[in-house]
């Protein structure tokens, strides 16, 4: 009967604990959680400052004055416009291609012989 | 563990010890007390254990309680932006000074101390607040954080700080006349804010539940960029013409959508005190106006839906028009017998007003009717204003509301009714907010057939080729447009020198997809104009110089290769065919 008031006894130290434990543990979080609440609050309303002060930087008058004072562009006139396919045809290639180009295929065999880097294996220089 | 026969008579004897008197062994009587102690101790602490528990149990939820509190005074609203996103109306936190009278020890130290950070804070005010028996006073709302460090630091008992949202508009005054503003409890007084009060956020307030900082913004139909450009433009004309007003709306025809709305002078929504002020009113939705001659642009889709009249009909301008008293005259007079077209691109009063009495005055009053002119105009924006109609409408009402005079609307309504004519027939409420082509093809109504409005664009363009509104043939943007000169009335009578100018434009006239509306309000004569204060001389001009300016922001890619107005008919008979 002694042992059994001990291991009662014992339990219940140990269940207290636990309960301890845990109530102190919820509290360290609950703390956390309104820490962690407070300081997206924080966050949110500086993000909206600086959300309604950018705002204000990027008003169309403020630009329109910094422009006037510092740059030299004119409005855009409507002949300034175009269309992509009124652009040209695209010039044909300055460069003809390697293969028929001649000096290009006499110098191939000869860049194993100059050494300078050497092609990548399976592939053929061109 | 006792046995139960040992256990009952222990209970027996306790039983005994309680119910018999003196004479009983004094050894029982003394356990009997002792169990009777244990008992009574047992219950208080159960109970206290029981009271502890649930405090830790509630502490939680009292500290979230206080945290609501304290957030539902800073009432939120919701972003207001406008079509790309970019930000009008945004809530940002400030701190807001309050006492609690009932805690304050001494009053007058502490006014000394607050006058002393706060110098326009007003003593006697504020003395008056802090000896009422008032649990709770504000002293100062939004004061700025450098002050409430040092009002913190000053640790004055019973005053204290809440954060409260204050509402900015980083813009300023560029879309006043749609955002509207709110009061000090962050209130919407006017405009968009107020509508968006109506839409169920008044009573969020109310239940204290307006805290959540994610609210959907609201996207207005508004585009920045062509607001400013359009209000810049219009303050420059209004100097320039020394007008006492002018506005311009920019619609699109399609979807009904404002894009743009300025009236000059407007006010500055981050200081509405200046709201109030009757000269900074929004003309286009809360003044009506005779619109003169930009309602030919009626009477002519009138007389050309009702398929009596065609493009090649003519009438007789030959003479004033004599009616009882009145005589009706041109204003550029040809005394000749005039075609549709010609009526249109000389702006003949006379004309207008023959095209409308073949008619009849039903046919024209049930027209304006069905375009709207008649009635109330209700946007989102709650400043409207009834058109003023005449009560006995006769035959001399349909002669001079044919030329636009003697019916005053908005001019919103106006560009309402001429937006239906031009894009196809169907009428469009107009919005501010921003709204998709299904939509408005789900509100449409039509009003005038597709021919119709195919001759109207004609006509438009064709006036701008070479009627009265050809100083706005911005090259490559293929403008039309009807101009207008309304007297106004001074003291009963029509005046000669106050006018009202306004200029009507679509654009690109083939296929319009935007409608622009130009108002001068009393503008002067110049040298540079020959004295003439006409619509052609002022507000066509403006109207050029704001096409050009926007329209490469409104996305209208110039073309230089369109044919005459002539050839246009032409041209969409043939693709209709």
């Amino acid at each position: 009967m002694r042992l059994l008031n001990i291991l009662v006894i014992g339990a219940l130290i140990l269940a207290a604990s636990f309960v301890y434990k845990i109530k102190f543990d919820s509290t360290l979080q609950a703390e956390r959680v309104a820490k962690l609440r407070g300081e997206l609050r924080r966050e949110q309303s500086a993000i909206a400052v600086l959300r309604a002060e950018w705002a204000k930087l990027d008003t169309p008058g403020r630009i329109q004055g910094l422009a006037d004072r510092h740059l030299a562009l004119q409005p855009v006139k409507a002949t300034q416009f175009n269309k992509l396919d009124h652009l040209p045809e695209k010039p044909p290639a300055v460069v003809p291609s390697p293969n028929n180009d001649p000096i290009g295929a006499m110098l191939a065999p000869l860049q194993d012989v100059t050494g300078s880097v050497p092609p990548p294996a399976g592939r053929r220089p061109q | 563990m006792n046995d139960p026969k040992k256990r009952e008579s222990r209970w027996q004897r306790v039983l005994r010890s309680l119910l018999y008197g003196h004479n009983v062994d004094r050894d029982v009587k003394t356990k009997a007390r002792l169990g009777l102690a244990v008992v009574a101790f047992v219950g208080i602490f159960s109970i206290i254990a029981i009271r502890l528990v649930m405090f830790a149990a509630t502490s939680e939820g009292h500290g979230g309680r206080r945290s609501v509190t304290q957030d539902a005074v800073a009432t939120a609203r919701p972003d207001i932006l406008d079509r790309n996103g970019e930000i009008l109306a945004t809530d940002i936190k400030t701190p807001s000074l309050f006492a609690e009278p009932r805690k304050i020890i001494d009053v007058d130290e502490a006014i000394e101390l607050l006058t002393a950070v706060l110098p326009d804070l007003d003593a006697n005010e504020v003395r008056e607040r802090l000896s009422s028996k008032r649990g709770f006073v504000w002293l100062k709302r939004e004061i700025t954080p450098r002050q409430q460090q040092e009002i913190h630091r000053l640790g004055i008992p019973g005053v204290g700080f809440l954060t409260e949202n204050k509402r900015v508009y980083p813009n300023g005054p560029v879309v006043s006349h749609e955002i509207g503003h709110v009061n000090i409890d962050n209130q919407g007084i006017a405009g968009i804010e107020k509508w968006l009060d109506g839409q169920g956020l008044a009573a969020l307030h109310m239940a204290g539940l307006a805290t959540d900082q994610l609210q959907r913004p609201v996207n207005l139909a508004v585009d920045l960029r062509v607001q400013y450009a359009l209000r810049d433009e219009l303050i420059i004309a209004r100097d320039k013409y020394k007008a006492k007003a002018s506005a311009g709306i920019i619609a699109d025809v399609n979807t009904g959508e404002i894009v743009a709305m300025v009236s000059e002078p407007d006010f500055d929504p981050n200081n509405p005190r200046e709201a109030t002020d009757p000269n900074r009113l929004n003309r286009l939705t809360t003044g009506v106006y005779e619109m003169g001659s930009t309602f030919k642009a009626l009477t002519l889709a009138m007389a050309l839906d009702s398929g009596r009249v065609s493009l090649s009909s003519s009438f007789d301008a030959r003479m004033p028009l004599r009616y009882g008293k009145f005589e009706i005259h041109d204003f550029h007079a040809q005394k000749r017998v005039l075609s549709v077209p010609e009526i249109f691109t000389y702006s003949s009063n006379i004309g207008t007003a023959r095209m409308a009495l073949s008619l009849g005055v039903d046919y024209h009053k049930a027209f304006l009717k069905k375009l709207g002119q008649l009635d109330r105009l209700r946007t989102e924006l709650p400043e409207s204003a009834d058109p003023l109609v005449p009560k006995h409408w006769g035959e001399l009402n349909t002669v001079t509301i044919a030329f636009g005079h003697g019916l005053s609307v908005a001019p919103l309504q106006a560009v309402m009714g001429i937006s239906a004519l031009v894009n196809g027939g169907k009428m469009i409420p107009p919005t501010f907010l921003k709204r998709d082509q299904a939509e408005a093809e789900r509100l449409a109504q039509r009003v005038i057939k597709p021919e119709t409005a195919e001759k109207m664009r004609y006509l438009m363009r064709l006036n701008v080729e070479k009627g009265t509104a050809t100083r706005a043939n911005v090259a490559g943007y293929y403008v039309g447009g009807k101009t207008g000169t309304s007297e106004k009335v001074v003291g009963g009578r029509y005046s000669k020198t106050k006018v009202l100018t306004s200029f009507t434009a679509i654009l690109p006239a083939d296929k319009p997809r935007y409608l622009l509306l130009i108002m001068l309000d009393e503008p002067q004569g110049l040298p540079e104009t020959h004295g003439f204060t006409t619509s052609g001389w002022n507000a066509v001009p403006v109207g050029a110089q704001v096409i050009e300016r926007v329209a490469p922001l409104l996305d209208v890619a110039p073309r230089f290769d369109l044919p005459k107005a002539d050839q246009m008919l032409l041209v969409s008979a043939k693709e209709t065919r």
